[in-house]
């Protein structure tokens, strides 16, 4: 007996089990204490089967939907624009990475605005961007790749930048050729530094895209998220929100990692 | 193992001491809500309440452009024009750390009210104070577009304006069938808010600052357009200074043209409209605010003055109404007066042609006993 | 120099170039000379309005930067005001949320079993969409106090903190426990304590990854700062000028405002680089 209990204590994800009832444990222990002293508590600190019970109750919340089914239909939209934000960022990103790489001149002259670009508050580039596509779908897009392109790139770079001296010597003397090199050494070796930077990333492409749906009003999880907010339907709605975005942040992470070992074989080891 | 429910045990002990302070919290609070409810309650005039909340500074307003008839009534009254910042919700209201909170008529005043989904049913144990009252009301929702686009399709503006008219005639009429329509198509609020929004838009749009009965829809009066550029002169301050000099110098005509609306009015519903398909940005989300050109769309009236196709962009985001005109990505736009002159001001190029708000729907609300 | 190698021959240009590219005082020159150039070029290209002609935008949308330059003048306590508020939340949410995450992962690094699981929770906050936490922890800190100001600047240093605290805490146990393959067993042969091993081996070890989430986070400390103002209870900040001047369509404000938030974030970044380059050479 004692064996199995400390057989399911070495378990991976035990830990991970053992953390989220603790943190539910306290959310309720909180949740009493705050309906039990505020008017309106599910404003602050609803009880947890109050959400799960808003998520499975078929009441109209939007026309015709239901809260959860409001949050996935937008959720579908702004996922979409996400994702597209995201592969163009995350391919801009390495592009941009290995151009630097390449050329010396220009990765010193460009790096530093790489951050800068990251500084521009969104809202101040969204008029411009709108501007030159003249699409509201298009910019969110777009703005989407701007967020998620800086932690690839920088990543990138890095990982090219960690390559020892050693294993230049060693293609030296096999008289490799340039491109030879990036292929063999440069592109696997900062391969794991890309999909820290997409591991950063993807969260943030999808901050990025609940946050610019909010540029116009007509749909997407940000939009949902600031009606509920403004109490202009369930307020459940916004608690719903906010879990699932969690949820997809991490099942987003998940699956980067899957897709990383997938095609690195090296980090396959037991 | 035993260290393993030593740590747990620490962290319990950690968490429950955590909880226990919350409680703390939130005791405390509780007291000072009960004493004040304790003192004594005496009749009390608007400007007793004013005083009162701007001296313990919970005025509150949501900023961004909506705070000028609060400081104009603040202002009025000799007090320092510092407010909160309200965050769309009336939570702040609701936990009294604004005491003397800005709600529209027609949205906010009604979740405070109301007992329905997202309300917070005070019923009539609240009151407010009326900015038209206070005589420092300003106008609200208009129609815009830019001054380029009016000049080369001026048979398309008057087309619009005469269809969005009969939408709006339509809906203060029937308010309750208005607030169905605006909810089947894409509402963010609830079907019960729907309709108290209908009611009170309705009131807005059909009574003036005087509280006077308006049968023309879309009527740009003289003195209340004026009164509101005064205010916003007064109020608004630009940090750029070459926008500020030339906000203090803008005229009504510079910023207003009547011959759109006159035209609409004394057209028999004919039009010859040079772009058939044209959008409309409002300045929030989709509700019964707008309930006008929802009908006028449902009601087919933008079909029989000639347009093929009427897009009601939402609004409320950060993409303001005056950016999407001033950049073409819609072509005509709801918004505000003093919007719509600062947009002005800094170097855009619009025009108001129809004032379909007559009176201000901004109130001041509070709870009797915190006074 | 440079006419004795013409003189001598043409094909030493080359070479001359190589050298010069070689030569460490031009490496180290170069990386302040070259983006400065570019700079140059950048504000060459704005001021002309090449920009605004290749972006199909105008001078109102884009404001030039004289213009800026001179509301940023006209306005300089305004500025400053909302500027040291915005760095007091980003500031503060950086230092407190990066020694807690440094310490979530020294405990998960003493602890694996339970501290991983534990980060990959943490890892979790770091997704929830700053929009969807401002108004969470605004809502949450209102009975901190009965001021305002101060209660809505800490539940915006709040959510700066779980930001930071995420990314150091994963970063900085990847740090502690990522060793060289043959470190650990050196040390296991030098018989040392593990006190030894955590002083003399991970610490150091961690150092990098230290400036690395520090890289991601400094600048995301600033972003979500900005962004939780939006939403704060008081108005101030950055952020929040930005919001109000884009929605009144005052865009060249707006943008003295952005090109704050550009300051704020290149005076972070070079004072980061700064501490980069002290505490990276003593360790290697």
């Amino acid at each position: 007996m004692r064996e199995k209990m400390l057989n399911i204590g070495n378990k991976k994800w035990f830990s991970a089990v053992f953390w989220i009832l603790l943190l539910l444990i306290i959310w309720e222990i909180s949740a009493i204490v705050v309906a039990n002293t505020k008017r309106i508590p599910e404003n602050i600190l609803p009880h947890l089967y109050q959400i799960i019970m808003a998520a499975f109750s078929g009441e109209k919340v939007s026309g015709e939907l239901s809260a959860s089914q409001a949050v996935l239909t937008s959720a579908g939209q702004t996922l979409l624009r996400g994702f597209l934000g995201f592969i163009l960022g995350g391919v801009i990103g390495f592009v941009f990475a290995l151009l630097m790489k390449m050329s010396n001149l220009l990765g010193k002259m460009l790096f530093p605005y790489l951050m800068l670009i990251q500084l521009i508050p969104v809202l101040g580039l969204a008029p411009i961007i709108l501007s030159i596509t003249g699409d509201i779908n298009v910019s969110r897009v777009v703005i989407a790749a701007i967020l998620s392109f800086y932690p690839v790139a920088t990543n990138t770079l890095y990982g090219f930048k960690s390559v020892e001296k050693e294993k230049y010597d060693l293609m030296y003397i096999y008289a490799a050729k340039k491109h030879e090199i990036y292929q063999k050494v440069l592109i696997p070796a900062a391969m794991p530094y890309f999909f820290i930077g997409l591991k950063i990333a993807a969260p943030m492409a999808v901050t990025a895209s609940i946050l610019v749906d909010t540029l116009q009003g007509d749909g997407g999880l940000g939009c949902l998220l600031s009606q509920s907010l403004k109490h202009a339907m369930s307020i459940y709605t916004f608690w719903l929100i906010v879990f699932f975005s969690a949820f997809i942040g991490i099942i987003i992470s998940k699956i980067i990692g899957l897709i990383e070992t997938a095609v690195s074989p090296w980090k396959r080891r037991p | 193992m035993k260290k393993r429910m030593k740590r747990i045990l620490c962290m319990l002990l950690t968490a429950s001491l955590a909880v226990g302070a919350f409680v703390g919290c939130g005791e405390s609070q509780k007291e000072t809500t009960s004493t004040a409810e304790n003192e004594k309650k005496e009749e009390l005039t608007s400007k007793d309440i004013i005083e009162k909340a701007a001296k313990d500074g919970k005025v509150g307003n949501w900023g961004l452009g909506n705070e000028y008839e609060v400081l104009a009534l603040l202002a009025k009254y000799d007090l320092p024009t510092d407010f909160l910042s309200q965050d769309f919700t009336m939570d702040g209201f609701d936990d009294d750390s604004i005491t003397l909170a800005s709600a529209m008529t027609y949205n906010e005043l009604g979740l405070v009210k109301n007992d329905y989904e997202g309300g917070y049913g005070y019923k009539d144990t609240v009151e407010y104070i009326d900015m038209n009252d206070e005589g420092v009301a300003m106008l609200e929702d208009n129609i815009f577009c830019s001054k380029d686009f009016a000049k080369e399709n001026p048979e398309t503006v008057a087309a619009f304006l005469y269809a969005s008219f009969k939408g709006w005639e339509y809906a203060v009429e029937n308010p309750k069938e208005a607030a169905q329509i605006c909810y089947e198509y894409g509402s963010s609020v609830s079907k019960e808010h729907q309709e108290y929004m209908a009611d009170e838009v309705a009131k807005l749009v059909s009574t003036d600052t005087k509280g006077e009965k308006v049968s023309d829809i879309g009527n740009m009066d003289e003195d209340a357009m004026k009164q509101t550029l005064d205010i916003a002169k007064k109020y608004v301050s630009l940090d750029d200074a070459d926008a500020n000099e030339k906000f203090q110098n803008l005229t009504l005509d510079d910023i207003r043209d009547t011959s759109f609306y006159e035209k609409a009015q004394a057209s028999d519903g004919k039009f010859n409209v040079e772009k058939k398909k044209v959008s409309i940005q409002l300045k929030w989300l989709p509700d019964a605010q707008f309930m006008g050109y929802y009908v006028a769309l449902d009601k087919g009236y933008y079909k029989e003055v000639g347009f093929e196709d009427v897009n009601i962009v939402s609004g409320g985001g950060d993409i303001a109404e005056t950016t999407a005109v001033n950049n073409n990505t819609v072509d005509f736009g709801v918004t505000w007066e003093t919007n719509l002159a600062s947009a002005d001001a800094s170097g855009m190029n619009l025009v108001e042609i129809a004032q379909i708000f007559q009176r201000s729907g901004l109130v001041l609300v509070y709870k009797p006993e915190n006074y | 120099m440079e006419d004795k190698v013409v003189l001598k021959k043409m094909g030493r240009r080359k070479k001359l170039r190589e050298r010069i590219r070689e030569n460490p005082k031009w490496q180290k020159a170069s990386t302040v000379i070259l983006p400065l150039i570019f700079g140059i070029i950048l504000v060459g290209l704005w001021q002309g309005q090449v920009l605004h002609r290749l972006f199909h935008t105008d001078t109102f949308t884009l404001p030039l930067l004289d213009k800026i330059g001179s509301i940023m003048a006209d306005n300089k306590e305004k500025l400053l005001e909302n500027t040291f508020s915005t760095l007091q939340v980003s500031l503060m949410g950086l230092v407190i949320g990066s020694i807690l995450g440094y310490l979530m992962a020294l405990l998960a690094s003493f602890f694996p079993k339970f501290g991983q699981g534990g980060l990959a929770v943490i890892g979790a906050f770091a997704s929830i969409p700053v929009v969807a936490m401002a108004p969470v922890f605004n809502n949450w800190t209102k009975d901190i106090s009965r001021d305002a100001s101060f209660r809505s600047m800490i539940s915006k240093t709040i959510v700066v903190m779980l930001i930071c605290a995420a990314d150091m805490g994963l970063n900085a146990y990847k740090g502690l426990t990522n060793l060289k393959p043959y470190a650990l067993d050196l040390m296991a042969i030098y018989a040392s304590s593990r006190k030894k091993i955590f002083f003399k081996l991970r610490l150091p070890n961690s150092i990098p990854y230290v400036f690395s989430a520090l890289k991601v986070s400094v600048p995301a400390s600033i972003m979500t700062a900005i962004v939780s103002e939006y939403f704060a209870e008081y108005i101030t900040g950055v952020g929040r000028q930005i919001r109000e001047n884009i929605v009144l369509a005052q865009y060249s404000t707006a943008w003295a405002y952005i090109a704050t938030a550009c300051l704020i974030g290149i005076f972070a970044y070079a004072i980061l680089m700064i501490l980069q380059s002290i505490f990276l050479k003593r360790y290697h």
